[in-house]
């Protein structure tokens, strides 16, 4: 539901950024553990860009890893083994593992944002 | 093609607005929570009985979120504190942005303690700062007591954790002691409270932690 407003933000940023020249790639970095659904800002990106200089632009999404940090002794977690899982059954196995230094305060300090990473314009 | 770099979250807006408010609740020793849970868990119970428990100790202010009603709001003003109410229209969690706006129509210079009751959602809301000092959950029994192992972010970005309903535990296949233990394994550092905000059981825990919560805004 909320993709509508974080396209709405997400377009804002590009047409800041690319001040009236015609874009047409957006590289964004979405967390395995964001709350942010790529189809669905696909699908509201193509009605919310209509008559801007983004209009059919394409978006390409890379994701981020989730990553899990030892807050005692400042180790990242080792997360690969579940690398195939669901980010929320990879965070609960790995609280459940504990860091290797034999503390369970690992917090999640990666993988939970949206971010632009750049833009392509068309050459002038 | 040109490449321009951005290198920007797209949610910086919101993230630097909820600084400014955090800022200015500083500046007035309020302290402001951010409470979160599914629809149904007992938010507006808990709220409606801490407000009486603390009546005449401590000023709250209240700010409720909801998709389209003020049936909430109704039933804090009814409990005689100031309350202002925001409609999200259907969205799934509040922003800072719809918070600064509830501003403008609460006096909190009058206030000790300001809680946020956000939309009853478990997922969304806890990816939006609203300038709050703690996130706090409400997870009731009857909803299972493996909700922190099914929305493990709540929890872990909580700092405590109210469960609700305890008193239907002779009733129920959920037990409170696994609700615990399951909260406490996402995050050991929750403050964990069980309550039944109906008959006002174990409420004084909850209500001493906003007592040393605020106490320890104050000092710092």
């Amino acid at each position: 539901m909320h993709e509508a407003s974080i396209t709405e933000a997400m377009l804002d940023l590009a047409l800041e950024y690319a001040q009236g020249q015609r874009i047409t790639d957006i590289y964004l970095q979405v967390g395995r553990m964001s709350f942010v659904v790529p189809e669905s800002v696909g699908f509201y990106f193509e009605y919310l860009s209509r008559g801007t200089v983004a209009e059919g632009a394409t978006l390409h999404f890379e994701t981020a890893p989730l990553e899990m940090t030892c807050t005692d002794c400042g180790r990242q977690a080792d997360l690969s083994e579940w690398a195939d899982e669901q980010p929320r059954a990879m965070m609960v196995q790995a609280l459940a593992r504990g860091c290797q230094c034999g503390s369970s305060n690992l917090r999640v300090t990666g993988g939970t944002g949206f971010e632009m990473v750049s833009l392509g314009v068309e050459a002038q | 093609m040109v490449k321009i770099p951005v290198l920007k979250s797209i949610t910086e807006a919101n993230a630097l607005l909820a600084d400014a408010i955090r800022a200015r609740f500083v500046q007035q020793d309020v302290l402001v929570l951010n409470i979160i849970a599914s629809p149904g868990a007992g938010k507006t119970a808990l709220l409606e009985r801490t407000i009486e428990k603390l009546h005449g100790e401590l000023r709250l202010s209240v700010i409720e979120g909801d998709p389209t009603t003020s049936l909430d709001s109704e039933r804090i003003g009814a409990a005689g504190v100031p309350v202002v109410q925001i409609n999200t229209g259907g969205g799934c969690h509040l922003e800072a942005r719809m918070i600064q706006v509830a501003l403008e129509q609460l006096d909190v210079e009058d206030a000790d303690v300001v809680i946020i009751e956000n939309v009853g959602n478990l997922l969304c809301p806890t990816g939006w700062d609203l300038g709050e000092d703690a996130k706090v959950v409400v997870a009731s029994l009857p909803e299972g007591d493996d909700k922190p192992l099914k929305y493990p972010m709540a929890f872990a970005t909580a700092q405590a954790v109210v469960i609700n309903k305890i008193d239907l535990e002779p009733y129920l296949p959920a037990k409170v002691s696994v609700l615990r233990q399951n909260a406490l394994q996402i995050n050991p550092d929750l403050a964990v409270f069980e309550v039944s905000a109906l008959t006002g059981q174990g409420l004084e825990g909850w209500l001493d932690w906003i007592r040393e919560k605020l106490t320890e805004k104050r000092e710092s």
